[in-house]
C-alpha cells in the first residue's frame, strides 16, 4: 500500500491548516467567548447567532459568501489583497482565513458553555481578591475550563480536518496551495482511483480516531486526581 | 478631618473619615429602606440577623458586585457615587463567600499563592507558614481543589483571605461547613490573634452567634433589609431571644491574661485566677482575652469546695433564675461584673435553697473555657 508524494502534501497542507486555524481560533475564540459571557447586552444573542450560523449553513453558502468577499472585482477583495500580498481566492492564506470563519463555533460554543457554568462565579471570586479581569481570565478562568478548552481545540482542529465544501469554493485542488485530503479524496473518487481513494480515506480515518482518543487522555489527565504521591515542598517555597 | 454623616436620620459629626461609610445605598432588594453605615478603618464587626434578611446583598453592593445606588467611601477613597461605582478588583477589599468558590483546576497552593500576589500587604512568609498549620491546610497544599471536603474548602477559602489581607475584609458564613470544636478551638483564636497583629476593618456574618461574641465587640442587626448601626453584644443578643434564634446558654467572659506555663493559660478575672488548658493564640501578659462558657459546663455549691480537679473555682452573685420548658434552671450569675450563665436542675436548686442575691462558688474545668 502506497501513498503517493501528492497525497503527502495533501495531508502535510490539511494537518498545516488544521493546526493554523485551531491556534488562530484560541486565540481569538477565548477572548471572544470571555466577553460574550460577561456582556449583560441584548445584542449578545445576536452575536451568539452570528457565531453559530456556520454550524447550520451549508458550507457552500459560506463558500460563496466568501468567494464574494475574496473576489478582486469588489472593494474588500482588493484591499484584502492588498494587506495579504496577492488574492485571497484560490490560495493557502485564503483557506485559512476560510476555515477561521467556518471553524469558529467549534472553538467558541464549548468555552461558551464552560464560562457560563462558572465564569461569572469564578471571576467575582477573583476580583474579590484584587485580581484583574484580564489576569483573572488567564489565571483563573482558564485553569478551570481545561478540559472544555481540549475539547474546543479537538473539535476545531478535527472539524477542519475533515473540511470540504468551503475549501472547493474558494481554494480549489491546487498542489501544495490547497489541495487538502478531503479534495484529493473527492479527485481520486472522479477518476475512479479507488484504491487511492482508501488509501486516504483510511488514513484521515485512522489520523481523526487518534486525534480523538489522545483529547479522551488528556482529558483523562487534566480532570483531578488524587496526589498522595506529590513531594513534600517546603511551604514558603510553594507560595512563592 | 471631620466629616458630616447623616447617620439614621440624625446628623453626627464623625471624626475618623478614614473608614468605611455608607451612605443611602439602595440595591433591588432594599428600595425601600437605603442603608447608611458608619465604621472605624479598623476592627471586628460581626453581622447577623434572619436568613433572607439581605446580609449577603449588602457584603456584595460593598464589594461592586451588585448594582446599586448611593455613596460608598473607603480610607478617603469614593468606591461609589450614584450610580458610578468603582470594580471591584479596584476596591481595598476581599469578599469571601459561604460556598467557597475555590479556583477551579488549581491545588490549594495555587489558590493561595494566587491571592497572596495580588495583595496590597502581603502577609510574611513565615506567618504564612503558622497560620497553614494552624488551619489544618499544610497536608493538603498540593491536593487539587476539587478533592476537598466542604469544611476543607471554607478553610482554604477563608486562608486565602488572610494571605490577601485587604484593608477591609468581608467574610460571608466561611464557617458553616468546618467541625465546631475546630472553630471554637482553633480558628477563631488564630484569627482574632491575627487580626490583632494585622489590623484591618473585618465584617463578618454568621448565623452562629457564637463566632461573632469570640470575634467581635460589636455587631450590626439585619432584619428585613433594615440595618441597625453597630450594637453591642448583649443588644444583639436579645434580639436573637425575640427572633426565638437565641442560643444564650454560653456566656462570654472576657479576662486578662497572667501567664501560659506548658499549655496552661492563667488568666485574671478581677483578681480570681482562672485557669484554660487549651491555647492556639499567642497571647501576651496583660491581653485580654474573650471565650465562652457553657451554661451546661458549670456546677454550683454553696460553700467553698475543697480540692478538687475541676481547676475553676469562682465567686458568684445570684442575679435570676428562669425556668426552662426542659424542666432545667437557667441561673443567671455575676462575677466580677460580668454575667454568666448556669443551667441545673430542679432538684440541685431545690437543695441548695437558691436565693437573689446571695454568693455561691461555681465550678468549671480548665477545658471548658471555649474560643482560647
Amino acid at each position: 500500500m502506497t501513498i503517493t508524494a501528492a497525497d503527502w502534501q495533501a495531508l502535510w497542507l490539511t494537518l498545516k491548516l488544521a493546526g493554523l486555524t485551531t491556534l488562530l481560533l484560541f486565540v481569538i475564540g477565548v477572548p471572544l467567548a470571555w466577553q460574550l459571557s460577561q456582556w449583560q447586552s441584548r445584542w449578545r444573542h445576536g452575536i451568539e447567532v452570528l457565531i453559530t450560523l456556520p454550524l447550520v449553513l451549508p458550507p457552500t453558502v459560506l463558500g460563496f459568501y466568501l468567494l464574494l468577499l475574496f473576489s478582486p472585482n469588489f472593494a474588500p477583495g482588493q484591499w484584502l489583497s492588498q494587506l495579504f500580498g496577492g488574492p485571497l481566492v484560490f490560495s493557502f492564506t485564503g483557506l485559512v482565513f476560510a476555515s477561521v470563519i467556518y471553524s469558529l463555533p467549534f472553538m467558541v460554543q464549548p468555552l461558551l458553555a464552560a464560562f457560563h457554568a462558572n465564569g461569572q462565579r469564578l471571576t467575582h471570586a477573583a476580583a474579590a481578591l484584587g485580581i484583574p479581569p484580564w489576569v483573572a481570565l488567564w489565571k483563573v478562568l482558564l485553569p478551570a475550563s481545561r478540559a472544555a478548552i481540549v475539547s474546543a481545540c479537538a473539535l476545531t482542529f478535527a472539524h477542519t480536518l475533515g473540511e470540504f465544501g468551503v475549501v472547493l469554493m474558494i481554494g480549489g485542488a491546487i498542489p501544495g496551495e490547497t489541495q487538502v485530503v478531503s479534495i484529493a479524496l473527492y479527485q481520486h473518487v472522479e477518476t475512479m482511483e479507488y484504491g487511492a481513494a482508501h488509501r486516504l480515506a483510511l488514513m484521515l480515518m485512522g489520523l481523526t480516531t487518534v486525534l480523538l482518543l489522545v483529547a479522551r487522555w488528556l482529558g483523562y489527565v487534566l480532570a483531578p486526581r488524587s496526589s498522595n504521591a506529590a513531594p513534600a515542598r517546603p511551604v514558603v517555597g510553594v507560595l512563592g | 478631618m471631620e466629616i458630616t454623616l447623616s447617620l439614621f436620620g440624625t446628623a453626627t459629626t464623625v471624626s475618623d473619615s478614614t473608614g468605611l461609610s455608607v451612605e443611602g445605598l439602595v440595591t433591588s432588594f432594599n428600595a425601600a429602606t437605603p442603608w447608611q453605615l458608619s465604621l472605624p478603618a479598623s476592627g471586628v464587626f460581626g453581622l447577623t440577623g434572619p436568613s433572607g434578611s439581605g446580609k449577603s446583598t449588602l457584603l456584595a453592593a460593598l464589594a461592586g458586585q451588585r448594582r446599586c445606588r448611593g455613596k460608598i467611601s473607603f480610607a478617603n477613597t469614593v468606591w461609589q457615587c450614584g450610580r458610578r461605582a468603582l470594580s471591584t478588583h479596584k476596591r481595598a477589599l476581599s469578599l469571601g463567600f459561604q460556598d467557597s468558590c475555590l479556583f477551579a483546576g488549581q491545588s490549594v497552593a495555587d489558590n493561595l499563592a494566587l491571592a497572596r500576589r495580588y495583595s496590597r500587604r502581603p502577609v510574611p512568609g513565615e506567618e504564612c507558614d503558622q497560620l497553614l498549620k494552624a488551619f489544618g491546610i499544610a497536608p493538603l497544599l498540593h491536593q487539587p481543589v476539587e478533592l476537598l471536603s466542604g469544611g476543607e474548602a471554607q478553610r482554604v477559602a477563608l486562608l486565602r483571605q488572610l494571605f490577601h489581607n485587604a484593608p477591609l475584609q468581608l467574610f460571608d458564613e466561611p464557617l458553616s461547613a468546618v467541625q465546631r470544636t475546630q472553630v471554637l478551638r482553633c480558628l477563631l483564636p488564630t484569627l482574632r490573634d491575627f487580626w490583632a497583629r494585622y489590623p484591618a476593618l473585618v465584617i463578618w456574618t454568621s448565623h452562629d452567634f457564637d463566632e461573632i461574641q469570640l470575634l467581635a465587640q460589636r455587631c450590626l442587626w439585619m432584619d428585613a433589609a433594615d440595618l441597625s448601626a453597630p450594637l453591642t453584644l448583649p443588644e444583639v443578643a436579645r434580639h436573637l431571644d425575640t427572633q426565638g434564634v437565641g442560643d444564650s446558654c454560653r456566656s462570654r467572659i472576657e479576662a486578662r491574661v497572667e501567664s501560659l506555663q506548658e499549655s496552661l493559660l492563667t488568666l485574671d478575672l478581677g483578681g480570681i485566677a482562672l485557669y484554660a488548658d487549651r491555647v492556639a493564640g499567642h497571647y501576651r501578659k496583660g491581653d485580654t482575652a474573650a471565650f465562652l462558657l457553657e451554661a451546661g459546663d458549670i456546677s454550683l455549691s454553696a460553700e467553698r469546695p475543697g480540692l478538687s480537679s475541676m481547676l475553676n473555682c469562682l465567686p458568684v452573685m445570684l442575679a435570676a433564675k428562669l425556668h426552662l420548658a426542659d424542666g432545667r434552671i437557667r441561673l443567671q450569675l455575676t462575677a466580677a461584673g460580668q454575667v454568666l450563665y448556669a443551667d441545673i436542675s430542679r432538684l440541685s436548686c431545690e437543695r441548695l435553697q437558691l436565693r437573689d442575691g446571695a454568693t455561691y462558688f461555681a465550678q468549671f474545668k480548665a477545658g471548658s473555657l471555649a474560643g482560647l
